[in-house]
């Protein structure tokens, strides 16, 4: 599941020579970075000029770079957020020195552990109108990086299981469909059309007695995105340093004036902290106590079968169990579930919720009974005191933070990335991220999509 | 982390307890108890109840980076909320 580190992956367009015209001019302080640029197009074209060149034209893509002095932007965190964030400010605003710092590996985090579905199937205003923005940006981002990153509108599912499932589903239908967005609310013979494999007339112990579906929604190669926006950043001149923690913050004069990390001090003019999961840390970092729990969620994938799943399947069962199922381009079935219900930094994950999921998956489909789990994994996560994130100034006025995604933080990348450079360069926040304030907390503007209160786990 | 030792019913699988939440630093202001979250990779201080047993309320010290449990007592006495 991870990112490779130089290069791109099997199924990606290959990557080949640096086009002269393209080359940046070497501008660093440090004495730059001396690697030829990426092709800047990928096409039919480079694909067959690949084909028929000689060894060595692979190229990495994001590698290499050195780290300068100082920059107007330092954002941390090579994820989905950290990249599309510093791709934004590089096209959009023309802010071209921008490093991206990364403690591990480009697409070392979430990005390369989530389950890959997006949607926009949400209640709140504030966040169907964001998760809309970012649904309608996956599905041209292919074209707009230059990247194949697999957008597959298979269509999301959500199964009900009683009256009361259905009737809260309408309700979160009905809200979408007043913005917009598409939904539809399936009973038996249209869910049956949709997804024969599910046989929803089946005698089960919880029977299905219809499903929300949102039929733009469905799953995005997860890795490419990573790749995808380093790729991209990196044509347009952001530096991408692999292996440099930033360790703190540096301040002159109540701004921030730079960050410390591994490689030393590094000036920045604005910080952007894209660091999911790992949050908290940051707001200790700063001394800024956050809405914020880190827990983990964990996800799994089955051997390769033929083609069986040809939605996404989202089943929340009496037991207060969770599985959603899809089956990735490879064949293997990935499946995920409830978080583990307690702060930890492990990555492990607990054996009874990987049992659970199981469990609904075998309920939900018991013709993948035999079907035997591959591996598991677990990420961690940004868990905000009413499930919604947060884009916001942090303490200091040029200290941005891009966190609190929970466990939606995928989907939300592009529009995620749009919102916050944009921020992050006119120093206002647009109206599509007006309700991920921080201080929605003490004024009361909560966006409890749960309704559940101010606790991040509620089983 | 696959078990919690209850001061009262001794060691018990994890699913029989259910985390609450975490503690507030001692002094903290309504809104912080609420809301904020103190954050560290070395201690994680919090609540959970033995819902699957004795129901008794417990603060439970652990090591968030390791799953190490440091140590599990009863709150006030039990029998709380």
């Amino acid at each position: 599941m991870l990112a490779s580190r130089h290069g791109a992956p099997i199924d990606a367009p290959p990557p080949v020579r640096s086009h002269p015209s393209r080359q940046r001019r070497n501008c660093g302080r440090s004495g730059g970075a001396p690697v030829s640029r990426p092709k800047p197009h990928y096409s039919a074209w480079s694909l067959l000029r690949a084909r028929f060149a000689r060894e060595g034209y692979w190229r990495p893509l994001w590698t290499g770079r050195a780290l300068r002095d100082a920059y107007d932007v330092v954002v941390v965190g090579a994820g989905g957020h950290g990249l599309a964030t510093a791709f934004h400010l590089a096209r959009d605003h023309g802010i071209r020195r921008v490093a991206v710092l990364e403690k591990r590996l480009v697409g070392y985090g979430n990005v390369g552990r989530n389950t890959t579905i997006v949607r926009s199937n949400y209640l709140l205003p504030e966040n169907h109108h964001f998760y809309e923005d970012s649904l309608r940006r996956w599905e041209t981002l292919s074209r707009e990086l230059n990247y194949n990153v697999m957008y597959s509108p298979r269509g999301v599912v959500d199964l009900a299981l009683s009256d009361d499932d259905l009737s809260g589903m309408a309700r979160r239908g009905n809200a979408m469909r007043l913005a917009g967005i598409d939904a539809e609310l399936l009973d038996l013979g249209a869910l049956e059309r949709l997804c024969p494999e599910l046989e929803p007339r089946r005698e089960r112990r919880f029977p299905i007695v219809g499903a929300l579906v949102q039929r733009r929604g469905g799953t995005v190669r997860h890795d490419a995105v990573a790749w995808g926006y380093a790729r991209a950043a990196t044509a347009l001149g952001v530096d991408v340093i692999e292996d440099c923690e930033v360790t703190g913050v540096r301040t002159a004069a109540g701004v921030a004036s730079g960050v410390e990390t591994s490689r030393g001090y590094v000036k920045a003019e604005r910080i952007v902290f894209a660091t999911a999961g790992h949050t908290g840390m940051i707001g200790t970092m700063l001394g800024v106590p956050l809405p914020i729990e880190t827990h983990l969620l964990q996800a799994m994938a089955s051997e390769p079968i033929k083609p069986l799943l040809h939605t996404v399947l989202v089943y929340v069962f009496p037991g207060h169990g969770e599985t959603y199922i899809c089956q990735s381009d490879r064949g293997g079935l990935v499946m995920g579930g409830h978080l583990d219900g307690f702060p930890s930094y492990t990555r492990e994950g607990r054996w009874d919720r990987l049992e659970e999921v199981v469990e609904g998956a075998v309920s939900l489909l018991p013709q993948i009974a035999g079907v035997k789990i591959l591996r598991q994994w677990a990420g961690t996560n940004d868990m905000t005191m009413d499930g919604s994130p947060i884009i916001d100034r942090l303490r200091y006025d040029n200290v941005f933070v891009n966190a609190g995604w929970c466990y939606g933080g995928f989907k939300a990348i592009p529009a995620s990335g749009a919102a916050c450079a944009r921020f992050v360069a006119t120093g206002a926040a647009p109206d599509l991220i007006r309700g991920y304030r921080l201080s929605r907390f003490a004024t009361g503007h909560l966006l409890d999509e749960r309704g559940g209160g101010p606790f991040p786990v509620r089983l | 982390m696959t078990r919690l030792v209850c001061p009262f019913c001794g060691p018990r699988h994890l699913r029989e307890f259910e985390f609450h939440k975490t503690v507030a630093a001692p002094g903290a202001g309504a809104f912080a108890r609420v809301y904020e979250r103190i954050d560290s990779t070395e201690l994680s201080v919090e609540h959970w109840q033995h819902v699957g047993g004795c129901r008794g309320w417990l603060e439970v010290r652990r090591n968030p980076s390791t799953g190490a449990v440091l140590g599990i007592e009863l709150l006030g006495g039990g029998g709380e909320q």
